[in-house]
């Protein structure tokens, strides 16, 4: 097939639209997880990308006038998604300005601006997808190259928009995103004659001039941290910095204080701080500064300090540092912090030098920039005392972070602290006290379990803990305490007016003297976890309470969906979903989303041939090869994140590695014109179903090595399998055009939509069957595919 | 002169315009006190709330006053309702259930940190106590001075401060509520609690209170208590 110019332009075009969409997306998440919350983000892209699948069902029902008109609309759809692109969320905010999805299950006209602010995102890319399906359907021919142009670009996307929102705020990227397109729509109209398309394009220019120089955002929820604390006369924000993982804020504000769960009896002052936020999640405080009184010595916080003098320290998620200025204050002779996000640090030194900074140049202190679990796992030193991020927060969380990985709360996490400590090493980490009663008791479950695991036959004899009026401090020694030890944190609750609720030899009457229960429920808990009633306990309680483990490291899920009528019951459907949201919004969207993919799946069928009737086997081919895609892909990134230690830059790696790997194996079917879909998609299942069973043991014999070593080993487990992933998507569709030429832009919307439900169920799934499993069920989604290919054989040759 | 000759009946239409609106309006208020009749019922007295002065003070002040008024009709729903900069209106039986537990009336001085929108402190002024309201966010704490005000409840006393440092001026307090909780309970108002005083606090999220923490203070003792406004029943599986 001769290759032409316009074949050239077309290619260049859909490489571009496909960076500008992926990099979009990806500014997307941030802004609106800075402006309401994570999960939220998640729901609204998802609907907003159903703009993939809306673009195929209107291929689909538009096909021959749109194939016909392809010259004219291709450059006018591009034009249209760069002025999407960069006007989408302006008019977001100027149309709907007060959305919080906060007051979601408050007023329900809240539902309503959701629906209108997710379709008004989903603008940029219904006009990208419209102009990608449109090269796909009418040269589906050329598919495989086509294919790769599009993968291509949207590999080339995902690092462009990672260094943009290291380099930019989040919000002044979409107009920048819209250069693209609007690069794109010059290539395809270069030496061309049509008016309408230049005006367009110009249009388009305008449009993102505008943008570029007043970039908008969405409105921050006003129950967010950062718009509270804003709130707070005198606010200022002292420094504001973008970052991939999540753009930093520092606010100070004269009644701004910190002093987390401070002891009752403490009457000492407490001066006003400034707090420090990530996506506009307070993340911490900065420390005191020399000569203040550090207020965390009358807080549980300090109850391992009370044990004894701990000369080595390691502080997993050091944050702010307020642990490490601790460890220091109290005689450690060594500290090592360890924090993932990689400017946080930095950020905190350059602002604050008179407090953060001088832990930082504190010759005591090593500061690590990896992820905890990384360096637990490859750490080799052995600590005095090792204190483990705080579980919950104040007040509860309303559910918000039941979706979030909390990879240093599992089981093989504490297994892991728990071998790094020394022969008298301690281990501790502080929880808040919810009710109904979830975050302290799985924590002990947690602790008892990894004491169990460790051949400790007595798990109460290493086990201290103290409860002020809102947290819990557990504190686990290598070796049983001693009778001196037990005065001591006696002695220390006393001070300070805390109770012990786990220490070996306590009495019933001295757990509840400062601190009074009007639910015993929680010691109750306590207790039953340390004998046989513990499995019990863990079947029979309301929530899900049993330790969590890599594979499911959802600490913060507590939901168990048989439960859900009772507790609907018993705090009524207004108030449930700020008990539990995150699962909630999670099976919500699925829902909306299966609802809408069907509707635009289906609506198709009314206007195809009557001879192309038989499109079940099309919908299981691509909507099986959608959602396989997306379960393979979010299973590998939380692989690999764990693995390489960098949250944002592996997941960058992972989609980048995913989709040029996909690229070059679609660029292959070009060549291999005698390649059978069938086969191919049966190759990736199996190729799956290895990973499953391999990747793991191999990811954990390897992670000693140095970074460079795991990067090339993860691309050798990637590549490979991305190669093949990328072969039964053009495969499948250029048969499809000489089978049933109608069904192609169908086809295409099928795989989109069927693409964005699939990353809906993939959190579900991970979170109820965990991420083992669901790459099994990839190689499954395949599977079917393969099977609707088979039966595909028989009657439908080509005459 | 035609346009004259239209002019009696556009003063008829808007007279009839406004008899129709005041109609509505009386109608509307009288629906009003029905529902908050029915909130005390069935909300707070079927719940446990048994002390007179707090029942009668939660069946005089008209809460639909005090939330927006695109919230009105939801004023007497049993749930918390936004007021806006972040915070609410507590639910009616949270609202009841602390004012039972600091015991009000007249003679006792209360001190309220975190005004909102002014209905907590109506409903302690309205049991006839000496009531004393601090608010950090001076958009709230001016239409709430305005409201109370208007209301009637020009007795209480409130001022737009960082509730942090209380209101040393009028210490000692016989209880203090804090409307907004924080991680810590501020030195200062533990001091200016009266012995035997205490202190309330609402502990969760802006929409749903999980425990309220009573702070009491005996001498230098001070211990704490985690009240449970909804009692939860552990150890069930679904039937």
């Amino acid at each position: 097939m001769r290759v032409t110019g316009r074949d050239y332009r077309r290619h260049c075009a859909l490489a571009l639209v496909s960076a500008a969409l992926l990099a979009f997306q990806i500014a997307l998440l941030q802004i609106i997880a800075t402006s309401q919350w994570h999960h939220f983000a998640a729901f609204v892209i998802s609907i907003a990308l159903l703009g993939f699948g809306a673009a195929g069902t209107l291929l689909a029902l538009t096909r021959n006038w749109m194939v016909t008109h392809q010259d004219q609309l291709l450059p006018l759809l591009l034009s249209a998604c760069a002025a999407a692109l960069a006007g989408a969320l302006w008019l977001t905010r100027a149309l709907f300005g007060g959305f919080d999805s906060l007051l979601l299950f408050v007023d329900p006209g809240e539902l309503l601006r959701l629906v209108a602010v997710a379709c008004l995102l989903m603008l940029p890319f219904l006009c990208g997808a419209l102009a990608i399906g449109l090269i796909f359907t009418a040269g589906a021919e050329r598919i495989g190259s086509y294919y790769f142009a599009n993968m291509l670009g949207s590999g080339i996307g995902c690092p462009l928009g990672l260094v943009g929102l290291s380099l930019l705020l989040p919000q002044q990227l979409p107009p920048l995103c819209a250069m693209l397109p609007l690069a794109a729509t010059g290539i395809l109209l270069a030496g061309e004659r049509r008016s309408a398309n230049h005006l367009g394009l110009l249009l388009a220019v305008g449009l993102t001039s505008v943008a570029l120089l007043h970039p908008a955002q969405l409105p921050l929820s006003q129950y967010k941290d950062l718009s509270r604390t804003l709130d707070l006369p005198g606010a200022t924000i002292i420094a504001r910095h973008p970052a991939a993982a999540g753009q930093v804020h520092v606010v100070a504000a004269p009644g701004l204080r910190s002093a987390t769960g401070v002891s009752l009896n403490w009457s000492g002052p407490l001066p006003s701080t400034a707090a420090v936020f990530v996506n506009g999640d307070m993340v911490g405080s900065l420390p005191p500064t020399p000569g203040q009184v550090d207020p965390r010595d009358a807080s549980t916080y300090a109850l391992p300090y009370a044990l004894g003098m701990s000369h080595e320290v390691l502080v997993l998620d050091a944050g702010t540092g307020s642990a490490v200025l601790q460890a220091l204050a109290r005689g450690a002779a060594r500290v090592v912090a360890v924090e993932s996000h990689g400017l946080l640090a930095e950020v905190l030194a350059a602002s604050a030098p008179e407090s953060f900074g001088r832990l930082i140049a504190d010759p005591a202190v090593a500061w690590q920039q990896t992820a905890p679990r990384t360096w637990l796992a490859r750490d080799r030193q052995s600590y005095d005392l090792v204190i483990l991020p705080d579980a919950g927060s104040f007040g509860g969380n309303a559910g918000l972070f039941a979706l979030h990985e909390q990879p240093l709360l599992t089981r093989e996490a504490l297994g892991q602290a728990w071998q790094r400590l020394s022969p008298e090493g301690l281990l501790a980490i502080t929880a808040w006290v919810d009710y109904p009663v979830r975050t302290p008791v799985r924590l002990a479950a947690s602790l008892v379990e990894m004491l169990v695991n460790a051949g400790v036959s007595d798990p109460a004899a290493h086990i201290a803990a103290v409860r002020s009026w809102g947290t819990i401090t557990f504190c686990v020694k290598r070796t049983p305490f001693k009778a001196a030890e037990v005065q001591r944190v006696r002695a220390f609750a006393t001070r300070w007016s805390f109770d012990p609720a786990l220490l070996p030899g306590l009495q019933a009457e001295e757990r509840q003297t400062h601190n009074r229960l009007q639910d015993g429920t929680f010691l109750t808990l306590l207790e039953a976890l340390f004998d046989e009633r513990r499995t019990t306990l863990y079947n029979d309680y309301a929530f899900r309470i049993q330790p969590v483990s890599d594979d499911r490291p959802f600490f913060a899920q507590f939901l168990r969906w048989y439960r859900l009528e009772a507790m609907l019951a018993l705090y009524g459907q207004r108030t449930l979903p700020f008990l539990e949201s995150g699962l909630l919004v999670a099976g919500l969207a699925a829902l909306v989303l299966v609802f809408l993919a069907t509707v635009l799946i289906l609506l198709p069928l009314t206007r195809l041939p009557s001879t192309t009737r038989r499109g079940w086997r099309t919908l299981l081919y691509f909507g099986g090869l959608g959602i396989g895609y997306m379960w393979t892909e979010l299973a590998l990134i939380h692989r690999f994140v764990f693995y390489l230690g960098q949250p944002v830059y592996a997941t960058a790696l992972v989609i980048g590695v995913m989709l040029t790997g996909s690229a070059i194996g679609s660029a292959l079917t070009g060549r291999l014109k005698r390649l059978r879909p069938g086969r191919w998609t049966a190759l990736v299942a199996a190729a799956l179903l290895l990973h499953a069973l391999l990747l793991a043991p191999i990811l954990q014999a390897t992670l000693p090595l140095a970074l460079q070593g795991r990067i090339t080993l993860a691309l050798l487990a990637l590549l490979p399998a991305a190669v093949v992933m990328g072969m039964p998507f053009p495969l499948g569709l250029r048969l499809l055009n000489r089978e049933q030429p109608a069904q192609v832009p169908w086809a295409w919307g099928i795989n989109g939509c069927c693409s964005v439900v699939g990353a809906a169920m993939a959190t579900l799934l991970a979170v109820e069957v965990g991420y083992s499993l669901l790459l099994v069920l990839a190689a499954g989604a395949y599977l079917v595919a393969v099977a609707s290919c088979n039966s595909r054989a028989a009657p439908a040759r080509p005459r | 002169m035609r346009s004259l000759s239209v002019l009696p009946y556009m003063v008829f239409v808007l007279l009839l315009w406004i008899a129709l609106l005041s109609v509505c309006s009386t109608r509307a208020e009288s629906n009003r006190a029905t529902e908050r009749m029915a909130m005390v019922t069935e909300q707070i007295v079927a719940r446990g709330v048994k002390d007179p002065a707090t029942v009668a003070a939660m069946r005089a002040v008209p809460r639909h006053r005090f939330v927006p008024r695109i919230q009105a009709a939801s004023a007497y729903a049993d749930r918390p309702l936004p007021i806006g900069h972040g915070q609410t209106i507590s639910q009616p039986f949270i609202v009841a259930y602390m004012t039972e537990i600091v015991r009000p009336g007249p003679g006792r001085k209360i001190l309220e940190i975190g005004t909102g929108s002014g209905y907590q402190a109506a409903v302690l002024a309205a049991t006839g106590a000496e009531v004393y309201s601090i608010e950090i966010i001076p958009e709230l704490a001016t239409a709430a001075a305005a409201r109370l005000r208007e209301l009637g409840y020009g007795a209480v006393q409130t001022r737009a401060a960082d509730g942090y440092y209380g209101w040393a001026e009028q210490a000692p307090f016989d209880a203090i509520i804090v409307t907004a909780a924080s991680e810590f309970v501020p030195p200062p108002l533990i001091e200016q609690l009266k012995d035997a005083g205490l202190m309330i606090l609402p502990v969760g999220s802006p929409f749903f209170v999980q425990t309220l923490m009573l702070v009491q203070k005996h001498g230098e003792a001070i211990t704490s208590a985690n009240l449970m406004p909804v009692r939860f029943v552990p150890f069930r599986r679904a039937e």
